[in-house]
């Protein structure tokens, strides 16, 4: 029998292809553009993530309105079973690819088949869930929506800048070319249209965005080992999706007079979820793909319609045991203790350099709600904010704080709190956003040139926003080497101004160790870390 | 008041060219003669409005040009031109942190009317570039009129040797370098350092690694504007910043003198904003450096500055 060409997986390939351009041309959208306020469907995916959605209701008692729009996603999946992870989520578009790369359309049986393994998604799921009841949010940052934009913004992209802008800068400065016929007609006008048109903030790089990019590739890698590893094994949204599409309405049935035990379905499943043991199927770990009934070549299988209650013979339940669900929950309370039972998880101390973005929640509540997707920081226009290692924790590895040194927050931008997905930022107008206080700059007077070498020296006077300058001149008399008595403009900064943007510390003369540091104290979201109270008075 | 529309002005200029060329004797003579400097006031009422002092800028500006001997004297047919108004920061017109939109839009203007084959507008923006060009409302007046608005990528400067006193070498945005003239479009302000910042600070913003110029701010500027040998320069002083200059941020700030002045002096030009932002010239060391070196002179008023009333 010849097989249409065009088939439903065909159709299937279609929307897949068609949801990884519309993920990547969203977070190509996410730029700062002048005096715009960021439009807010480029959360549009966020949106429609039930696992953000229960776990941060679950960890932080309160999610933004559109979340709810989730809800869908949850009903298709009662409904159809999995299909979101087989036709719309855009990492498992690129497992997919990897895996056609790999493997090419089919898999040998002894590779495809169902693994017991593919339950632990449950059981750290499960972990996870205890965990969030207590407030932690961490599996989120293993969200694969959230997971693949962290690494297109940390990762993916400022690789593609580099080449681009590295690549065009050497031809412009070489300028190389045959005669009149030079090289920079052509690669000026498109560095030119990447700039204006892709490109968020110049030479944008991130720390620790070689982490990021290892375990992506790590786990697009894996599919060598088995196809679509991370979503058969770990994937917790797709564990999430795996309990609501327990009994889905849509079921595939064999009829068992055409079937011949032939395979050719096991082996073009992309779950594993109909293998070997005769005819069974696992409705959790079917990713409605629609390879199966487009290889039977005797048309022996069908999805149709049934009622959740009918059980049905050929339905193979995931069959996670009560103990294995216990020590779930057991490991997930333990992992709370082990993140939050630590000096900084305690607030007995707090970490200078955990400077977070203006209008961050204090830091539980913070933590309890952002999933280091990095909208925030593909957002900024000056491309300081980063993705933390370990200055939050590791509860906080992966959260935006503010790194001055690479990028300041402008006075004039409140957009990382309009994109935020989960208000982790809670979004304010540009008004609000100016009075909140992230950190306090200090001088480092055995640096700073006007203290240590008697230069006059102001670019942080210059720069600092505040139309009544937190930074101001102190002018005193100083004696030169020779003896001779020169008066010199000392700055100093005024606590009860300063907003800890960042702007001195990132324009200080000093590149390698700037001689106006900002550090966390004074942050607004914490009374515990502010020594110097918001009161107006000038200290000097 | 009379009030000068771009069709009566043209038709006036108009009218004037072809008596100077019929036989008057002086079209000759003009360019000699041409002042250096000239002073275009307001001399009418307070303006009331923003709109108001749009229209003011754009016929000081018109005038001060035109008294020096129009912007032909500068400007060939098919010169690339690159205006270089201050666009440092990211604040409204109103805040006077950057220069006024109208005085860039009507030089652009002139200078295409003139036959320029291209006329290039940019800066080296302290803040973030997109975003200053923006808010500064420059790019939006200048773009309709048909100018490149340029966007001055740190990786494109190259190094160049000035052989100043202090500067030796220091990265370039080479098309400054390329174009046939530069107009420099700087507006008056106070600097919490260098007192104050008119046309000679201004051309701190064609280069990078600036940030240690502060520590000799004089002689730093002096070398670079003896390197760069600016041939025109028109002082935006309709709105000026008094204090907390350069970035400025409150209206309190802000003054409004109504004036625009142009000359080839560049270290006279600054000598007047000094008065004009109630400074004494000698106190401003770019302008005692710059004098001593022979950039020009701190004496404005030897130059015989033209003063235009404008109404």
């Amino acid at each position: 029998m010849k097989r249409p060409r065009w088939s439903a997986a065909t159709l299937r390939r279609w929307v897949q292809i068609f949801s990884l351009v519309l993920f990547v041309a969203l977070f190509l959208a996410t730029r700062p553009i002048p005096a715009q306020d960021p439009p807010q469907w480029l959360k549009l995916y966020f949106w429609f993530d039930p696992l953000l959605l229960v776990v941060t209701f679950l960890a932080a008692h309160a999610v933004p309105l559109m979340a709810l729009l989730a809800v869908v996603t949850i009903l298709v999946t009662i409904v159809c079973g999995r299909v979101f992870c087989g036709w719309i989520c855009p990492l498992g578009v690129v497992h997919d690819i990897a895996g056609r790369l790999i493997h090419g359309r089919r898999s040998p049986p002894a590779t495809n088949r169902y693994s017991g393994w593919q339950r632990a998604k449950y059981y750290l799921l499960a972990g996870m869930v205890v965990a969030a009841l207590f407030g932690a949010h961490w599996v989120t940052i293993f969200d694969p929506l959230v997971l693949f934009y962290r690494t297109l913004a940390t990762g993916l992209f400022p690789t593609v800048q580099w080449a681009v802008e590295e690549g065009s800068t050497v031809v412009y400065q070489k300028d190389p070319g045959i005669g009149p016929v030079r090289l920079v007609r052509v690669t000026e006008p498109l560095y030119l249209a990447f700039r204006d048109y892709l490109r968020g903030v110049e030479k944008q790089a991130f720390l620790g965005s070689g982490g990021i990019l290892a375990f992506f590739v790590i786990i697009v890698a894996l599919n060598a080992y088995r196809r679509r590893w991370w979503c058969r094994f770990v994937c917790p949204l797709g564990a999430f999706l795996g309990v609501l599409a327990w009994r889905p309405l849509l079921r595939r049935t064999v009829s068992s007079e055409s079937c011949n035990q032939c395979e050719l379905c096991g082996m073009n499943c992309h779950g594993a979820a109909a293998s070997s043991e005769g005819q069974k199927w696992r409705p959790s770990e079917c990713f409605g793909c629609l390879n199966c009934t487009d290889a039977c070549r005797r048309g022996a299988l069908r999805f149709q319609w049934s009622w959740p209650w009918r059980s049905d013979p050929s339905l193979a339940s995931v069959d996670l045991s009560r103990r294995g669900l216990l020590a779930s929950a057991v490991g997930g309370i333990t992992l709370f203790g082990f993140f939050r039972a630590t000096p900084l998880g305690r607030g007995k101390v707090f970490n200078p350099k955990l400077i977070r973005p203006p209008g961050a929640r204090p830091e539980p509540e913070f933590l309890a709600r952002c999933t280091g997707c990095g909208l925030c920081m593909k957002i900024c226009p000056t491309g300081g904010l980063q993705p933390c290692f370990l200055e939050a924790g590791l509860e906080g590895i992966w959260t935006p704080r503010l790194v001055p040194k690479l990028g300041y927050c402008s006075y004039d931008c409140n957009r990382c709190g309009l994109v935020c997905p989960t208000e982790a930022i809670q979004p304010m107008t540009l008004e609000e956003k100016r009075r909140v206080k992230m950190g306090l700059a200090t001088f480092d007077t055995t640096r700073c040139i006007p203290y240590a070498y008697g230069r006059d020296c102001m670019v942080c006077e210059e720069h600092c926003p505040i139309p009544e300058k937190a930074i101001y001149f102190h002018e005193v008399e100083i004696l030169t080497r020779d003896g001779e008595v020169r008066r010199i403009k000392q700055p100093r900064v005024d606590p009860a101004k300063c907003i800890g943007c960042g702007v001195c510390e990132h324009v200080c003369v000093y590149r390698d160790m700037p001689a106006i540091r900002v550090t966390s104290a004074n942050e607004s979201r914490h009374l515990s870390n502010q020594p110097l109270p918001p009161w107006e008075e000038t200290y000097y | 008041m009379v009030k000068w529309s771009r069709r009566e002005f043209l038709v006036e200029s108009g009218a004037a060219a072809v008596a100077c060329t019929s036989g008057m004797g002086m079209a000759a003579q003009a360019p000699q003669s041409s002042p250096t400097m000239a002073i275009a006031k307001w001399g009418g009422d307070q303006p009331a409005s923003s709109e108001e002092i749009d229209r003011i800028a754009e016929q000081l500006t018109v005038k001060a040009i035109e008294s020096i001997g129009g912007i032909g004297r500068f400007v060939r047919r098919g010169d690339v031109v690159w205006v270089k108004p201050n666009i440092a920061w990211i604040q409204p017109p109103e805040m006077a942190a950057n220069t006024n939109p109208q005085v860039v839009a009507t030089i652009v203007r002139l200078c295409l009317e003139a036959g320029a084959k291209r006329v290039k507008v940019g800066d080296n923006p302290v803040d973030i570039a997109q975003q200053t060009y923006e808010i500064s409302k420059i790019a939006a007046a200048v773009r309709p009129l048909g100018a490149d608005v340029v966007f001055m990528d740190r990786s494109r400067f190259r190094r160049v040797a000035i052989k100043g006193e202090v500067l030796k070498e220091i990265p370039i945005y080479p098309e400054i370098l390329e174009a046939d003239v530069v107009i420099n479009v700087p507006i008056a302000k106070h600097h919490g350092l260098a007192t104050i910042t008119v046309a000679m600070k201004n051309f701190m913003g064609v280069v990078e690694e600036r940030r240690t110029f502060h520590q000799a701010i004089g002689q730093t500027l002096t070398d670079l504007c003896l390197f760069l040998k600016p041939k025109i320069s028109i002082v935006d002083a309709v709105r000026v910043l008094v204090a907390r200059g350069p970035r400025g941020g409150r209206l309190e700030d802000v003054r409004t003198p109504l004036a625009v002045a142009a000359g080839t002096d560049i270290v006279a030009l600054d000598a007047w904003a000094a008065e004009v932002l109630g400074r004494n010239p000698d106190d401003i060391s770019s302008v005692v450096c710059g004098h001593k070196a022979g950039l020009g002179t701190k004496d404005y008023r030897s130059l015989n500055p033209v003063e235009i009333s404008v109404a």
